[in-house]
């Protein structure tokens, strides 16, 4: 008996030797192949714009040149539209954070009566699209939300994906939570609140970085509503019109029939400026990553319930 | 004496004030611009702007485009919210045939405006700028020429080559497309690699999306017309016969040639799935010899190589046609057409403007050689100097003309660039367009292709072509609106994309039989596209004719 | 009657009763339920100009009525069925491709002990994600060009196999970008090396609620690590997996738009377009709403029957279901 039970023993430390090792050595290689593309936009957007047309670049820049980012920064505008972007980020990610996980919570309920019918109704609005004229027009014409700041936030408050997500977590967590404290006399809102949130942190920063990742990201909706409010204007609608302008001056020669050869253009060229703008645009939500990777650790959930 | 020289000095003063009351007796208003383009906010204090809303009392609030140009403009139509001035770039015509914008025609007269009269009355331009109804919705930004039209670098399409290829040969431009190959294969001979080792291309063909005009166009221009889009013209006849062109024998001739080089590693079967950085990024290594396009289209390359101080690499355009060994007899070159005007690009006034006249009054004014000079040239002092009646600029005034970050704060760009306005020159010489003066053209050009072009004998490059400008009645058939056709067009463009590439691409011993599919494939297409154009061209030839 | 009548009342006051006894519930969920039907079905009425001629100027009232022409011209266009093929098909590689290297990382991951390297490995694997499609794909197209960095490798590769006897002759380079065949593969590649770290986030957030002890249980039992992962970890994302399959499946004619459309030349062509970039070139790009809209109504019919159908099997065969 005893023999038995030393011989896998020893089997299983040899590799759990190896496995470390090898996993490491996997984990290393999948982190370069996906570095690469991340240091060469970087590399591009620290280059020379005109040297950066030849191509070629790969992990560091040929010729240094911190033009495309002074030439972005140098905007004034660009801190007002940062500010909205900002803003309406934070707005949107806990009010849908709000919306999203309480409806999650009553869809999670097996008892509730509506469950099927709501859940139904939410997910067809995954595949189900009206297009693009009729939404502009209801929210442009029915509800005159163009040139303000509400047409932000107002069509963001719910996503029926995360809402998805959200429920199967809370389906996951031990049936008995609830149970207990239906038990102890607690109303569902007071259990969602005071159980299901504590517990639900860590699929929260997931739907979190979803939610202020696609806000953040959007500049459709000052296109289609704010264009012409240039207070409103968000950071990547702004980056994106920077975008569109260099790519026409480089063709500059087509509004002026004759003009020259563009010789001595600012040395900024669409792509340091695409770089340039990923590398901005993506800064703040790499800074905030790190604080939402804490919630990421298994058994956190019960753990918390057990400590 | 005198009294009258104060007099007449009270009255100019008068005169000169006149402006200003003007602005004082109107409310100031804001306007809302849209442009199809993309474009920059200018600056909060931007000068120019001040300037007119001093003496105009108009402000403006512009949006730009962001994305795509069609749908933005699809869903403003949708929404019935219009800006007052709307410049709906190179998809106007939706506005105008959605009934957006009024008919400034009731508004132009001889009397109350006279600038815009003689603008769009001269050459009885006005005939092709009406529409069906008899209405005008845009006075063309571009191609309207006063005193004659400069034409120092042809910017449209026309065959390319590296300056050290002409070089190469002595100085002799090739003028027929099998001078022009057998060049580049001496070359290559040569010179197989460049100076860091990398195979130079012999030619290159750019083929994504819409800028297939360099697989497709080349054509007609070595059959001796200029650029009528996808179709060719007879102009010798009253018919105006209008035919497709890629479907005939002597487009044949073409791309059989280009099958050859292929087959001869002159083309690269890389130049097939070349995205336009790629392309860009190939040009600007002057490992490029050769390619058709247009000069505006490689400007980044062309820059990034003067940049380099990579001079003898920099492109030159020629015009190239058939020899009489193709069995069309002698064909005269006709690159460089006369200007066409922008026709349905600029401003138009919304129908939800509420005073459109003083719109057209503000267009009127700044047509007045006084605001031309302040849009195009600037300032006198600050943005140029005249010395001996020349309008001349400084390194650093012309520099400025290309910063964009100066730009926002000193020129009234958006405004400029879709209003009616003077191109060619001044009465007393000058250019219009600061590039177009000669002083600051050749001042600006480097020593290398100074250089260059006197061992070419030639003052500027424009000097290889035939300069004569003629213009058909009809203009640039390629302007012609497709939108009735436009199922029919994509899928007559789709074939060739897809096919042409292919016929390159073939064993020699393939070629004929593959073509014969080509055209068989392509006729039904070519059809219903050559009677639309027909019937448009005619149509044209009609209104310019008619009166 | 007499039964009937004494069941029905009792019926209706245990509905009122169930109703009052879930009011929370009902709280917490009608009011996102009429903020759903405002906002996203309210417009459908939109889906009306695909039996039309829809003009903007028109509107949705006033443009012509034309029937079901914008359906039969889309279905009876001879490059219908390829672009159909090449949607499933490229939506299929993507789905398989992206949800088992998701997996494979987050499993990879929640092994590793250490959790500074972890997070440093979760940070520099999701990056890729924030870049966009434009610059990702002309970083592509430059990799593997005739003579880019995979080519040289295989060169190189193929020297040395000729060098010591086991080659002939050095074959034509691979031409990727313009190889029919390849395309669908070469995109799944790109998607995957886009995505693969963004995908894991959803995996490693559900790996949170595993309870520990399960582990401990499976390693006093004597198993192994693999049998950990299949016994403990695998079935612990299971929920997740299955839900975002049944999701998924309903997407299946949405094999994306940007990669395929900035992809595409003409040497490709006939595999790399999808049902979107088809549409994108005839239909939005050419003011035919009306052809949008047709097509728009067909991918949703076709995803609410492949939805239903993935959620009926997934809960007949007892696992978790969406619906």
């Amino acid at each position: 008996m005893t023999a038995i039970s030393v011989k896998p023993k020893r089997k299983s430390k040899k590799r759990d030797l190896a496995f470390p090792i090898v996993n490491t050595i996997i984990l290393c290689l999948i982190m370069i192949i996906t570095l690469y593309p991340v240091i060469n936009t970087i590399a591009y957007s620290l280059d020379d714009g005109y040297d950066a047309l030849r191509g070629g670049i790969t992990v560091y820049p040929r010729k240094l040149s911190f033009e495309a980012y002074s030439n972005m920064l140098k905007d004034p505008a660009i801190y007002q539209a940062a500010h909205i972007s900002g803003s309406k980020t934070i707005i949107i990610t806990l009010l849908n954070l709000f919306f999203t996980s309480m409806l999650a919570f009553a869809l999670s309920r097996r008892e509730y009566i509506f469950r099927k019918f709501i859940t139904t109704v939410l997910v067809l609005t995954m595949y189900v699209n009206a297009g693009l004229i009729p939404n502009y027009l209801l929210i442009q014409n029915v509800l005159k939300l163009g040139n303000s700041y509400a047409v932000y936030i107002i069509p963001s408050m719910f996503s029926c994906f995360n809402m998805i997500v959200i429920r199967t977590y809370i389906c996951g967590l031990p049936e008995a939570l609830v149970e207990s404290a239906r038990i102890d006399g607690a109303s569902d809102i007071t259990a969602f609140f005071k159980i299901i949130l504590p517990l639900c942190l860590p699929v929260l920063a997931t739907v979190a970085l979803f939610v202020a990742v696609g806000s953040w990201n959007s500049w459709f909706d000052t296109k289609l509503y704010n264009g012409g409010k240039k207070d409103l204007h968000s950071l990547q609608y702004l980056l994106n019109m920077k975008l569109a302008t260099t790519n026409n001056s480089s063709n500059a020669a087509q509004t002026s029939v004759d003009a020259l050869a563009s010789q001595a253009q600012s040395k900024t060229t669409p792509i340091t400026v695409r770089c340039a703008i990923t590398v901005v645009s993506a800064a703040p939500i790499l800074i905030i990553y790190p604080f939402l990777q804490r919630y990421f650790v298994t058994g956190m959930a019960l753990g918390s319930v057990k400590g | 004496m005198k009294k009258t020289l104060a007099l007449l000095l009270a009255v100019a003063m008068m005169l000169a004030l006149v402006p200003a009351v003007l602005a004082e007796d109107l409310e100031p208003i804001t306007v809302t611009v849209f442009r199809g383009d993309p474009g920059d906010q200018p600056t909060e204090d931007n000068k120019i702007y001040k300037l007119i809303e001093e003496e105009f009392g108009i402000k403006f609030e512009f949006e730009f485009l962001a994305g795509d140009l069609d749908e933005t403009l699809g869903l403003k139509i949708a929404g019935g919210v219009y800006p007052d001035l709307f410049d709906g770039g190179n998809s106007a015509e939706m506005l105008e045939n959605a009934d957006v914008l009024i008919d400034m025609l009731p508004y132009i007269s001889e009397e109350k405006t006279p600038n815009l009269y003689k603008h769009i009355y001269t050459e009885n331009r006005i005939a092709q700028l009406l529409d069906d109804d008899g209405h005008l919705h845009i006075i063309p930004n571009y191609g309207i020429n006063y005193n004659g039209q400069v034409q120092n670098a042809p910017s449209g399409p026309q065959f390319f080559l590296q300056k050290q290829v002409i070089e190469f040969n002595d100085y002799v431009v090739p003028t027929t497309l099998n001078e022009y190959f057998d060049l580049i294969e001496r070359f290559i001979a040569a010179n197989p690699v460049n100076a860091d080792g990398t195979p130079y291309t012999g030619f290159a063909i750019l083929c994504e999306d819409w800028r297939h005009f360099c697989l497709i166009n080349p054509v007609q221009h070595l059959m001796g017309r200029p650029n009528d889009g996808e179709v060719i013209v007879d102009v010798n006849t009253d018919a105006y016969t209008t035919t497709t062109f890629i479907n005939q024998p002597y487009a044949k001739d073409y791309y059989k040639k280009l099958n050859e080089e292929f087959n001869k590693g002159i083309i690269s079967r890389d130049t097939f799935v070349m995205n336009y950085d790629q392309y860009i990024a190939a040009l600007s290594n002057g490992t490029v010899l050769g390619m058709f396009d247009q000069a505006w289209d490689f400007g980044g390359a062309t820059a990034a190589l003067n940049d380099a101080g990579m001079y003898a690499n920099t492109f030159i355009g020629m015009p190239l046609v058939y020899d009489e060994s193709y069995g069309y007899g002698v064909i005269e070159e006709h690159y460089v057409n006369g200007t066409v005007m922008n026709k349905d690009r600029g401003f138009g006034i919304s129908v939800t403007c509420e005073d459109p006249e003083r719109m057209i009054m503000f267009f009127e004014e700044l047509l007045s050689d006084r605001w031309q000079i302040i849009l195009q040239w600037g300032i006198e002092g600050e943005d140029y100097y005249v010395e001996n009646g020349r309008f001349l600029m400084t390194d650093e005034q012309y520099a400025n003309l290309n910063n964009s970050e100066w730009k926002r704060a000193n020129k009234a760009n958006t405004i400029w660039e879709s209003c009616p306005k003077k191109q060619g020159l001044m009465d007393d010489g000058n250019a219009w367009a600061p590039g177009d003066q000669a002083e600051i053209y050749f001042g600006q050009m480097n020593a290398y292709d100074i250089d260059f072009y006197a061992k070419l004998g030639v003052r500027v490059p424009g000097d290889l072509f035939d300069m004569t400008l003629e213009l058909a009645p009809y203009g640039e058939a390629w302007q012609i609106d497709k939108t009735p056709i436009e199922i029919d067009y994509e899928d007559f463009n789709n074939i060739q994309d897809k096919r042409l590439p292919e016929l390159i691409m073939a064993a020699p011993a393939d070629f004929d039989a593959l073509w014969d599919a080509f055209v068989e494939e392509i006729n039904p297409s070519c059809e219903v596209y050559s009677a639309f154009m027909q019937a448009e061209v005619l149509k044209l030839v009609e209104q310019a004719l008619g009166n | 009657m007499t039964v009937n009548a004494r069941i029905l009342p009792k019926r209706k006051k245990s509905l009122w009763n169930i109703i009052v006894q879930q009011k929370w519930l009902i709280i917490m969920s009608v009011p996102v339920l009429l903020y759903v039907l405002l906002f996203n079905y309210a417009p459908m009425w939109g889906w009306i100009t695909a039996f039309q001629d829809y003009k903007p100027k028109d509107g949705l009232m006033n443009s012509d009525w034309v029937g079901i022409k914008n359906f039969s011209w889309l279905f009876s266009r001879p490059e219908f069925l390829d672009v159909l093929r090449n949607t499933l098909a490229m939506s299929i590689i993507n789905l398989v491709f992206g949800t088992v290297s998701a997996i494979v990382l987050a499993v990879l991951l929640n092994e590793v002990t250490k959790t500074g390297f972890k997070r440093v490995v979760q940070t520099v694997t999701y990056l890729p994600h924030f870049l966009s499609m434009v610059i990702v794909v002309s970083m592509a197209q430059n990799i593997f060009s005739s003579n880019g960095v995979i080519n040289d490798f295989i060169g190189k590769i193929q020297d040395l196999l000729i060098k010591i006897g086991l080659m002939e002759n050095k074959p034509m380079p691979v031409f990727w970008l313009g190889e029919k065949k390849i395309f669908w593969w070469l995109q799944g590649v790109i998607n995957v090396w886009k995505e693969v770290g963004w995908g894991t986030i959803i995996y490693i957030s559900a790996m949170t609620s595993i309870d520990p002890c399960l582990y401990e249980a499976a390693s006093i039992d004597g198993a192994g690590r693999f049998k950990r992962i299949l016994h403990v970890t695998l079935p612990g994302i299971k929920s997740t997996f299955v839900i975002l399959l049944i999701m998924n499946i309903g997407h299946l004619l949405e094999a994306g738009f940007e990669i395929q459309y900035l992809m595409e030349n003409s040497q490709v062509q006939d595999y790399s377009r999808t049902i979107d970039v088809f549409v994108m070139h005839y239909g939005i790009s050419k003011m035919q709403y009306g052809i949008a809209s047709a097509a728009g109504m067909f991918k949703s019919v076709v995803a609410i029957i492949l939805l239903f159908g993935a959620n009926f099997i997934a809960s007949k065969l007892g696992e978790d279901s969406l619906i």
